[in-house]
C-alpha cells in the first residue's frame, strides 16, 4: 500500500510569486550558509522533518541507552479540540518509536490503539485503521523494523489527509509535536550519558525554524491557540539553545533544551483551560 | 542571482502547476507518481542492505535542466541513500548533496534508467543541500521525485 506526503512543486512560475514571498520567510544567521544566492535554480522551500528513530539509531550506535527509561504513559485527552487532538497524535506516534526502541510490545499495542482511538476523534479512522492494524500485526511477529514503517506510514498518512481537508496547520501540529516528544527522549539520553558526540544531534536549527515558521504561517485562530502559541515561545527558546559558533553543544543547553521540551509536552498533554470556560 | 523559494498551500500549488502546464510547457510524459516509483525502484538495492526509507518525499514537475535544491538535515552517525527518479525516459539526471561550504560529502553515485542514486555518510550533525535536476532530449517539462532512506 502506497502512502504518501506529496510535495508538490512548481519552480517555474517561482519568480512570479517570489518576491512578495522572499521577504515574509527570513532567513537566519548559522543555517543559511548555503548560498542559495549564488545558487542557479531555485530552492524548493519543503522540509521533511526526520523520524525520531532516525535520530535514536545514532545514538544506539554510540551507546546502549536504557530506552525503557525514556517511555511515558500518554493520556489521551477528552477534547474535541482538533488542534489539541493533532499535537497529541504527534505525540503518541513518536512515543511509539522510543517502545520500538525500547522493544516493549505491550506499550506499542496500547500505542497502536491510542492511535486508532485519536483517529476517530479526528474523522480520520478510514486512513489510519490499517496502519494501525498493522502496527499491532507487527508487534505479534516482534518485527520492530515493520512497526517502524507503519508508525512512519501513519503520520504521514495523517498528515496527507488532513492537507487534503485543507487543515494544514492540524498536520503542522503532528508534525513538531512528534519532534518535541523525540527530541525529549534524545536529550533525556544524551543528558544521562553526556557526550559532545551525542550533543551534537542537537544540531538542529534548521528543523526549528521550520517549525517556528509553520506556525507563523497558520491561520490567526490556530496560532493563538494556547498551546501553539507557547510551542512558538518554546522554539524560539530551544533554538536559542541550539545557536553554537563551533557547532558543539554544551551539557547545559542540552538540559535546557529537554526542559523545554518536557515543558511544552506537559502542556500538550494537559492543556490549559479556556478562558471563559 | 537571488532565487527564493517559493511558499503556498498544496491545493494552490497544484492549481499554479495546472495551469502553468497547459499554458507554458508541453504536458510531461508520466506523472510524479511514477517518478516516485522509479525512486523506489533504485531504493530496493539499499532496502536489502538495511536502510529505512522514509515515508515522505519530495516530488514535482519543473522545466528540463533547471537546478532545485532542498536543504536536508542528517545526522553524523548514519549512513543516508537518495534516489531521484523520473517518469520521463531520455533523460540526464543529477544528484550531488553539499555541507554548509557548498562542498560534495555524496559518494557512490549509481545511475540507472531514470533514477540516480547517492549514498552519504555526513561528517557532521547538521543542514545538507540536496542539488539535483532531470535534462530530457526531447521535452521541456519533466516529473521528478526525491526519496531518501537511512541505515
Amino acid at each position: 500500500m502506497k502512502n504518501i506526503f506529496v510535495f508538490n512543486w512548481m519552480p517555474l512560475l517561482c519568480g512570479v510569486f517570489a518576491t512578495g514571498l522572499a521577504f515574509g520567510q527570513g532567513s537566519s544567521a548559522g543555517v543559511e550558509k548555503f548560498e542559495g544566492g549564488k545558487f542557479p535554480g531555485f530552492v524548493v522551500d519543503e522540509v521533511v522533518v526526520p523520524v525520531p528513530s532516525e535520530i535514536f539509531a545514532v545514538l544506539d550506535k554510540l551507546g546502549s541507552p536504557n530506552w525503557k527509561d525514556e517511555l511515558r504513559k500518554v493520556k489521551l485527552p477528552e477534547t474535541s479540540d482538533r488542534i489539541e487532538l493533532s499535537l497529541v497524535f504527534g505525540d503518541v506516534v513518536a512515543e511509539g518509536f522510543v517502545a520500538v526502541q525500547a522493544q516493549d510490545k505491550q506499550t506499542v499495542e496500547d500505542i497502536g490503539r491510542d492511535v486508532i482511538n485519536l483517529a476517530a476523534s479526528l474523522g480520520l479512522t478510514k486512513a489510519v485503521r490499517p496502519h494501525a492494524q498493522s502496527i499491532l500485526d507487527a508487534v505479534k511477529k516482534n518485527d520492530w523494523k515493520g512497526v517502524r514503517k507503519e508508525l512512519d506510514q501513519t503520520q504521514t498518512t495523517v498528515r496527507a489527509s488532513m492537507q487534503e481537508m485543507r487543515d494544514d496547520d492540524l498536520s503542522q501540529c503532528v508534525s513538531f509535536a512528534g519532534w518535541l516528544r523525540g527530541t525529549a527522549s534524545v536529550t533525556s539520553v544524551i543528558s544521562k550519558a553526556f557526550t559532545e558526540d551525542r550533543a551534537e544531534l542537537m544540531n538542529q536549527p534548521m528543523l526549528v525554524e521550520h517549525f517556528t515558521k509553520s506556525i507563523a504561517g497558520m491561520s490567526p485562530s490556530a496560532r493563538k491557540h494556547p498551546s501553539v502559541a507557547a510551542i512558538a515561545k518554546g522554539l524560539l527558546k530551544i533554538h536559542q539553545d541550539m545557536e553554537s559558533k563551533d557547532g558543539n553543544i554544551s551539557q547545559d543547553k542540552v538540559n535546557s533544551i529537554k526542559a523545554t521540551c518536557e515543558e511544552l509536552l506537559t502542556l500538550i498533554n494537559k492543556p490549559e483551560p479556556k478562558k471563559g470556560k | 542571482m537571488n532565487m527564493p523559494s517559493m511558499k503556498t498551500s498544496l491545493r494552490s500549488r497544484v492549481l499554479v502547476l495546472t495551469a502553468a502546464l497547459a499554458f507554458i510547457l508541453p504536458i510531461a510524459q508520466g506523472t510524479v507518481d511514477e517518478a516516485h516509483d522509479y525512486a523506489m525502484e533504485a531504493a530496493t538495492p539499499f532496502v536489502e542492505q538495511g536502510y529505512t526509507v522514509r515515508e515522505d518525499y519530495w516530488n514535482g514537475e519543473v522545466v528540463s535542466g533547471q537546478k532545485l535544491a532542498i536543504k536536508h538535515q542528517l545526522f553524523k552517525g548514519n549512513e543516508y541513500a537518495f534516489w531521484l527518479g523520473t517518469a520521463n525516459p531520455d533523460c540526464e539526471l543529477e544528484l550531488a548533496i553539499l555541507d554548509v561550504k557548498g562542498q560534495p560529502v555524496h559518494m557512490e553515485r549509481k545511475a540507472a534508467k531514470q533514477t540516480v542514486s547517492v549514498r552519504v555518510n555526513p561528517p557532521k550533525t547538521g543542514t545538507y543541500t540536496v542539488v539535483f535536476s532531470v535534462k530530457s532530449k526531447t521535452e521541456r517539462g519533466v516529473t521528478w521525485a526525491l526519496a531518501y532512506g537511512y541505515r
